[in-house]
């Protein structure tokens, strides 16, 4: 019975656990409530909403497993395609350029929020949350609160955010797993990654064994900026549209989908597969409601639900884990 | 007449470490004064003495963490000048701290190896981390320090007791050939089992050839784990003593007295009250 109580243990540990199991039990509720949430057009609507939630939370997960939060990541995601819009509509400066440009203004306010965490010892909750309101007020002062809209076709939003076949499966899904699997390697099988999870902990033991704390926190911040951004364009390409207003509410969704996923809130531990699932779960609870004709607005309170259990479920298996010894290995 | 003196440390080479006359001040504050101190390769030197007395301000002078106000510091023979700890661990100047040594969280491999990680490569290329060669590599340490109920590598730091750490930090540090070990308070907190375990490694760090300073309180582990032992009063030098040329009573009578038991050759402190 060694091995049984092996792959249980393997089960268990496995940080993406909890957001596998909450897929599997909402598709089993919302299929047996609807008779057709398993079908394709279902399944690419979840993927639709999942993608950019799982493109931002993996730049957050990483950031949150080096032991930094970000709070400004949905006010970036509204930001850098209006601030893109601008560019075009405005100015009308090319795709291309525009895009990179708005990136590179990301991977600035990234940067920010990273000397302000690490140089002057601010913690990161408020210093994002200061980019946060700084970056939603910009985006009202700078539209009026209207959206920016570019219908010229062109070969960079088909790259982005064009919807393939019939189903309505999105190129943003594709750019979801693209960037997971780059982002699971590079936490995984390289010296940064490992680095990453080590300046998650206390940081005088990286500091004393020649680990660069400040520096690799500051790049997780300027990634998990970039990735919040490209996740909003991805968005603006998909609906040809850049709406300063969607995301306000779901700031935190990616974070969410960061825990969902098995990320600690602590540092050190965290998985890129889970938040990836962590965000499919949210496309799925989405999708699901709206398909059994439940209120929009239960959507969020049923978030906050899931968020809490998870959160919950995550620190027991920790605390059982240790207690046990044996479900204590990670990553 | 003075009788000849057979330096024990004759024909090694320069000491490891030497300390020429080193000042250290912060301010007004004199926390080191013409100190001249010595490690040499295989041998524990342990540092004894009272809080503030001096001991950690010389220990990061060797480490690098300070720059002394005067005087003169070599490192295997060489003048050096440390700018940060960093270049003092470039020349296999290795510190373990107490509570600083692994980060309880992380998998005992990816512990071993941080800073120092082993890559596959791919031609001249390093392609990705080499994991199960870190674990391999780890798991055989692990064993060769008795630390055998461990399954994997894989598993948590968190797992072992706080001399299995210790021991753990001080092998990794030997493992990464370092020549000169620095211990702050190794068995503070441990048990007399986990205390003799880390006593063990410090003895296969020794018999590496590495030198050891080691820092302490308590002074009966410093007479157990030491060859030579240095008491420290004052930001000075008061003492430095071959074990078993000192008994236990006279250690804890210079410390407890802050002056030389018997009248010694070293000058008394000018405000040195009993």
């Amino acid at each position: 019975m060694k091995h049984f109580s092996d792959i249980v243990s393997k089960l268990l540990q496995a940080r993406a656990f909890g957001a596998v199991a909450a897929m599997v039990i909402l598709a089993a509720v919302f299929q047996t409530m609807s008779g057709n949430f398993l079908t394709s057009s279902e399944l690419a609507g979840i993927a639709q909403v999942a993608a950019p939630l799982g493109i931002m939370g993996v730049g957050v997960a990483f950031l949150m497993i080096s032991g930094e939060f970000d709070l400004s990541v949905g006010a970036m995601y509204v930001f850098v395609p209006i601030l893109m819009g601008l560019l075009l509509t405005k100015l009308f400066w090319g795709v291309w350029p525009a895009f990179f440009a708005a990136l590179a203004v990301a991977a600035i306010i990234g940067l920010g929020n990273g000397i302000i965490t690490t140089h002057f010892g601010i913690p990161s909750f408020i210093a994002t949350l200061g980019t946060y309101f700084i970056l939603t007020g910009v985006t009202f002062m700078v539209t009026g609160g209207y959206s920016i809209d570019y219908f010229h076709p062109n070969a960079l939003f088909t790259m982005l955010g064009a919807t393939i076949g019939t189903e309505g499966l999105t190129v943003p899904f594709l750019w979801m797993l693209a960037i997971g699997g780059i982002f699971w390697f590079v936490l995984n099988h390289t010296r940064y990654g490992n680095w990453t999870f080590a300046v998650g902990g206390r940081t005088g033991v990286s500091r004393a064994l020649g680990v660069p704390v400040r520096r690799v926190k500051t790049i997780n911040f300027v990634l998990c900026a970039v990735l919040a951004g490209f996740a909003g364009c991805t968005t603006f390409a998909n609906l040809s549209s850049a709406q300063p207003s969607e995301g306000s509410s779901d700031t935190l969704l990616a974070i969410v989908a960061a825990v969902l996923g098995g990320t600690s809130l602590f540092g050190v531990e965290g998985s890129i597969a889970g938040t990836v699932f962590g965000a499919l779960v949210l496309g799925a609870l989405e999708t699901g409601l709206v398909l059994v004709g439940a209120p929009g607005t239960l959507y969020q309170a049923m978030i906050g639900g899931i968020l809490i259990v998870a959160v919950i479920m995550s620190i027991r298996f920790v605390s059982v884990g240790s207690l046990l010894g044996r479900f204590g290995a990670s990553r | 007449m003075r009788p000849t003196i057979v330096d024990p440390h004759e024909g090694k080479g320069p000491p490891l470490i030497e300390l020429a006359g080193v000042s250290m001040e912060f301010g007004q504050l004199r926390a080191l004064e013409d100190v001249d101190f010595q490690l040499w390769s295989g041998e524990v030197v342990a540092l004894l003495g009272d809080n503030g007395a001096g001991k950690s301000t010389l220990v990061k002078i060797i480490t690098g963490y300070h720059e002394p106000t005067r005087g003169e510091v070599r490192a295997m023979g060489r003048r050096v000048r440390f700018k940060s700890p960093a270049e003092a661990r470039g020349l296999g100047i290795e510190t373990v701290y107490q509570d600083l040594a692994l980060i309880e969280e992380l998998s005992l491999w990816r512990n071993f190896f941080l800073g120092k990680e082993l890559h596959k490569k791919v031609g001249p290329v390093s392609f990705s981390l080499h994991r199960r060669e870190m674990q391999r590599r780890c798991e055989e340490e692990l064993k060769r320090i008795g630390i055998t109920r461990i399954r994997s590598a894989d598993q948590r730091v968190s797992l072992l007791s706080g001399g299995e750490r210790q021991s753990l930090a001080i092998t990794r540090a030997v493992y990464f050939g370092a020549k000169v070990l620095l211990l702050d308070e190794p068995t503070a907190a441990l048990s007399v089992r986990e205390t003799e375990r880390v006593f063990q490694a410090i003895q296969h760090a020794r018999d590496q050839g590495l030198g050891i300073v080691y820092i302490d309180h308590n002074v009966e582990h410093v007479y157990r784990a030491a060859d030579r032992i240095v008491v420290v009063e004052r930001g000075r030098i008061i003492g430095s003593y071959v074990r078993g040329e000192v008994g236990i009573e006279e250690l804890v009578g210079l410390l407890t007295r802050g002056e030389p038991h018997e009248l010694s050759l070293l000058p008394a402190t000018a405000d040195g009250q009993s």
